[in-house]
Formats: structure tokens, C-alpha cells, sequence
């Protein structure tokens, strides 16, 4: 992904933005999936967290949140080029001079932000339904910690889109996938609860520092240290994201135009 | 005796052919990552969350109650898209232009989900045992086994009427999806029924997969059949009930649709 063309083609990734949001809201699993889901795992987690105090009630509120963002990442983002080549216009998305990778990230941009409405949601739930009174501990550096984890979520999304549509047998795994990552990143409990060797995985996922950084500036009053260090995961993986989905764009795009493939079922 | 030999044959056909067109188009790896792994990675994440809630001491709550839960994966997503995939694949004109038994039809769509389901939670009670502790020591399996068949038959009842629904909606996995979730909440599998408030208790009653979690705990901290048969019975009336309802509606999908000409607007 040549970088330069996100501030070259802001006005595209707007207006990709604009135009995913103003689709997907009327589609009802997307709906499910940003307010329904978790609001539902929100209900959960206040139920069975209740006992251990109602500081937990914003660390539930947050986890569900994320539990959002996931799975709108994985099922929406995931299949943001897959949605064009069912619908038969990915052929006229690559053929057009606007680069393609501009407007799959414009795509993400559009289902993460309207994502955040899961966090919304939920808290919206655990103040008036549950009557907690919530606050951040470090609202300045949550806000923060939210537009970074946003970014490395949409260049998360930028890898696996691609890998959907060229790899189809990784997309079979799509619907397993959903579950261990809320597992893995520590959404809702601590991944201290899992077996030793599954901590080196969750190191190795984005969601996970952005979980730990949200937890730790909504519930936990986090040195800055931490926090920073957090900050500095979630850049070197988007930066390593970005790498990663440029070449994956390259070898999809030659699939498209010189092997005539991607539309292949 | 014709008759009845030719509408056993009808189900079984029915039964077996629904089947195979719902997982025809599946390879073995997305059953698996379907029906295997993410129920299983759903029971895990609730059983972590227990866990955490209750620091590690309330474990075996939550494996058996999202494990029973695991039914509901074939019970509603299963049977529904049985039920619904004739309309998707446009053999719902020709199904409702044969003179074959509605019943048979009907009901066949769900039979193959009772087992699917049954050897999900066995699946899921193993990896319960053997990953996370759960103690089945003093559990007369036997029993555990019928509660099992059980709660799937009820939670296919549930299907059913989800499947019909399935006809009439266009957003289709928006309910199931909801249904689904909304199950995790009321039936039991990870809050105690006693500590919903009282609308909430009223609806987990009212559902399939409630008494058929509690028949499977107390049959796991050492009740014995008789002791969960009250619970048992309930539960084969709700899935009674719920198929009853779908195969109402069933029948009045096809009469409305067929003086309409609405088979397929939907």
C-alpha cells in the first residue's frame, strides 16, 4: 500500500466511508453484529462479573465494545472485497483509477468507527438498565488509546480482506475464529487465566493492546509508561499490517487483472 | 399400512436429503469450524468468564450450561436454514405442488439436527472434561445421554418455528442470530435462573434448553433420572409446543401463499 495515497485520496475515503455506512445500517446482520451481539454479551458480563463490584460494570463495557469491533472486523471487514466480487462490481473497482486499497480502507474506516456504537450501546445498558455509574479513570488518554486502537483494528482489516478472497479455505475458518480472539485478546477476564503458551499468540494480536490500553485507561489507573508501550504494539503492528496488506493487495490485483481470477468461484 | 410405510419413507428421504443439501456445499473443514469449533470456543469464553467471576471455583456451571447450549447451534441455525432452504433454493413451488404429507415434511427437516446436536454438546462435554475439569464423576450418564436427546429435540422444536418464520422474513439470520444469543442469556447457561429479575424468569420458562440445562447439573452434582424427570417432561412439552406452533404456521404459510401467488416475494 503506497501510504501517500491516504492523504492524497482523503476525499475517496471519506465518501467510502459515507457510502458503507449508509449501506450497512440497513443490513441486519451488520446490525446484529455492531449493537445486538454486544449488548447481549454486555448483559452477560454484567450479570456474572456483578459480584466482583461494580468497578467492573465500565471494564464490561468496554470488553463488549471490543467484542464489537472484532466481530465487525472479522465479518465485515473481513468480507469487504468478498461483497463486491458477489455483487459483481470488484471488477470495476479494480479497473478504475483510484487505488484500490484506498477504498477497502475507507471500507474499514466506515465498520470500524460505526463499530464504536457497540461501546455506546453497552454503556448506555449498563448506566440506565443496570444503574451503574460509570466513568473513565483517564478519559484524555482513553480518547487517545480508542483513535489508535481504531487504526490498528482498520489496518488489521486491510490483511484479512484480502486473504478472504484469495485464500478460501482461511475464510472457512471465519466463523471459528470470532470467540478465540475475545479469548486470546482479553476482553472480558484477564488472559493470565489461560494456559501459559497461549500468551505469546495474544502478544502477537493487535486487539489484544488495545484491549489491555482501553482496560487500563477506562478501569485501572495505568502508568503512561504502560500505556505508551501499548501505544508503540498497536503502531509496529499497523505498520507491519500496512507492509503485509500492500503485498497482499499486489499479488491480488495481479490475480485480478493479469489471471482473470478473482472473480471465480 | 401403505400409507404409513410410504410417509416413513417420505421423512426419511426428507430427513436425509435436507441434510446433505444444507452441508452438500460445505467441506468437512467449515463443518468443523461451524459446528465444532466455534460453539466450543463459545463455551470456553463463558467458562473463562466464570471462572474469572467467580475465582475459578463456579467452572463446572458454566461448561455444562454453555455445553447443552451447543444444541442450539444445530436447533436454530440448523433447522432453520432446512426449513428456509427451499425457499432459497426455489424448490418451495415444487415441494408445495406435491400431495405428500405435510407432517412427514415438515417434521423430517429437524431429525438430522437432533443428532447433530446431540454429538455437539457430547463433544463439547468431552472437551469440558478434559480441558477444563468438568467432573461427571458422580453423573449417571445414561440419563445425561436422554437429557442431552432431550433438549436438542426441544431446541429443534424452537427451529421449527424459527424455520417457518424463516419464510416470511427476509431478515432471517438477524432472528436466528438474536434467538440464538438471547438463549445464552435466558436459558440458564451462564446467569442462575433465580437471579433474573421476573420478566426475565417468566421468559427463560417459557423456553427450550432451560429445564434441560438444569436436568444436566443436577444429573452432574448426582440426581438421578427420576430425580430431573418432572424437568425432562417439561422440556419434550416446549418442544412439542414450538413445533406445533411452526407446523401451524407452516401449514398456513402454504394456504396464505398458495391463494396469493406470494411463495417466493418474500
Amino acid at each position: 500500500m503506497n501510504y501517500m495515497n491516504l492523504f492524497r485520496y482523503w476525499r475517496t475515503v471519506l465518501t467510502v466511508a459515507e457510502m458503507s455506512i449508509r449501506q450497512q445500517l440497513n443490513d441486519g446482520f451488520i446490525l446484529f453484529a455492531i449493537v445486538f451481539q454486544p449488548m447481549i454479551i454486555a448483559v452477560l458480563g454484567l450479570f456474572i462479573l456483578r459480584d466482583k463490584g461494580s468497578d467492573y460494570a465500565m471494564f464490561v463495557v468496554v470488553g463488549s465494545g471490543l467484542t464489537g469491533l472484532w466481530s465487525s472486523l472479522l465479518f465485515v471487514s473481513g468480507n469487504s472485497i468478498n461483497v463486491e466480487r458477489w455483487i459483481g462490481t470488484l471488477e470495476s473497482l479494480v479497473g478504475m483509477p483510484t487505488p484500490f486499497d484506498v477504498i477497502v480502507f475507507g471500507k474499514n474506516l466506515a465498520n470500524v468507527f460505526q463499530s464504536l456504537l457497540s461501546m455506546v450501546v453497552s454503556y448506555i445498558l449498563a448506566a440506565y438498565l443496570f444503574g451503574y455509574t460509570l466513568s473513565l479513570t483517564q478519559p484524555f488518554l482513553f480518547v487517545a488509546t480508542l483513535f489508535l486502537s481504531m487504526f490498528a483494528f482498520i489496518c488489521f482489516g486491510l490483511t484479512i480482506a484480502p486473504i478472504f478472497v484469495m485464500y478460501r479455505s482461511v475464510q472457512q475458518w471465519q466463523n471459528a475464529m470470532e470467540f478465540p480472539v475475545y479469548i486470546l485478546c482479553g476482553f472480558l477476564f484477564p488472559i493470565a487465566l489461560l494456559p501459559g503458551w497461549t500468551t505469546p499468540v495474544s502478544y502477537l494480536l493487535p486487539p489484544y493492546w488495545a484491549a489491555l490500553a482501553l482496560h487500563g485507561t477506562s478501569t485501572a489507573m495505568m502508568p503512561f509508561e504502560q500505556i505508551a508501550f501499548c501505544w508503540g504494539m498497536m503502531i509496529l503492528f499497523s505498520i507491519v499490517d500496512l507492509v503485509i496488506a500492500s503485498q497482499l493487495f499486489r499479488v491480488m490485483l495481479y490475480k485480478a487483472r493479469v489471471d482473470a481470477t478473482l472473480d471465480v468461484d | 399400512m401403505n400409507t404409513i410405510s410410504k410417509n416413513l419413507q417420505l421423512f426419511w428421504q426428507g430427513t436425509l436429503l435436507s441434510y446433505k443439501a444444507l452441508f452438500a456445499w460445505l467441506r468437512p473443514v467449515t463443518y468443523m469450524a461451524s459446528k465444532v469449533l466455534m460453539p466450543l470456543a463459545q463455551m470456553f469464553f463463558f467458562a473463562f468468564l466464570g471462572s474469572f467471576a467467580s475465582d475459578g471455583k463456579n467452572v463446572d456451571f458454566y461448561v455444562i450450561g454453555n455445553a447443552i447450549q451447543i444444541t442450539a447451534v444445530s436447533g436454530i441455525f440448523g433447522v432453520t436454514m432446512s426449513v428456509g432452504g427451499d425457499r432459497d433454493a426455489g424448490t418451495l413451488p415444487y415441494l408445495f405442488g406435491t400431495p405428500s404429507n405435510r407432517f412427514m415434511i415438515f417434521f423430517g427437516r429437524a431429525f438430522m439436527h437432533i443428532i447433530d446436536g446431540a454429538i455437539g454438546v457430547v463433544i463439547a462435554l468431552t472437551w469440558g472434561v478434559l480441558l477444563m475439569g468438568l467432573d461427571l464423576s458422580q453423573t449417571n450418564l445414561p440419563a445425561l445421554g436422554v437429557t442431552i436427546l432431550i433438549t436438542t429435540f426441544s431446541t429443534c422444536g424452537l427451529g421449527l418455528l424459527m424455520g417457518c418464520l424463516s419464510l416470511i422474513t427476509a431478515n432471517v439470520m438477524f432472528v436466528n442470530n438474536f434467538v440464538y444469543f438471547s438463549l445464552l442469556v435466558f436459558s440458564g447457561a451462564n446467569v442462575p435462573i433465580a437471579s433474573l429479575p421476573a420478566w426475565m424468569q417468566a421468559v427463560s420458562n417459557a423456553l427450550p434448553l432451560t429445564r434441560g440445562i438444569a436436568s444436566a447439573r443436577a444429573l452432574a452434582a448426582g440426581a438421578t433420572l427420576g430425580d430431573v424427570t418432572p424437568l425432562l417432561v417439561s422440556e419434550i412439552g416446549i418442544g412439542l409446543l414450538y413445533g406445533f406452533l411452526g407446523y401451524v404456521l407452516f401449514a398456513w404459510f402454504e394456504i396464505q401463499a398458495k391463494r396469493r401467488g406470494t411463495l417466493e416475494t418474500v
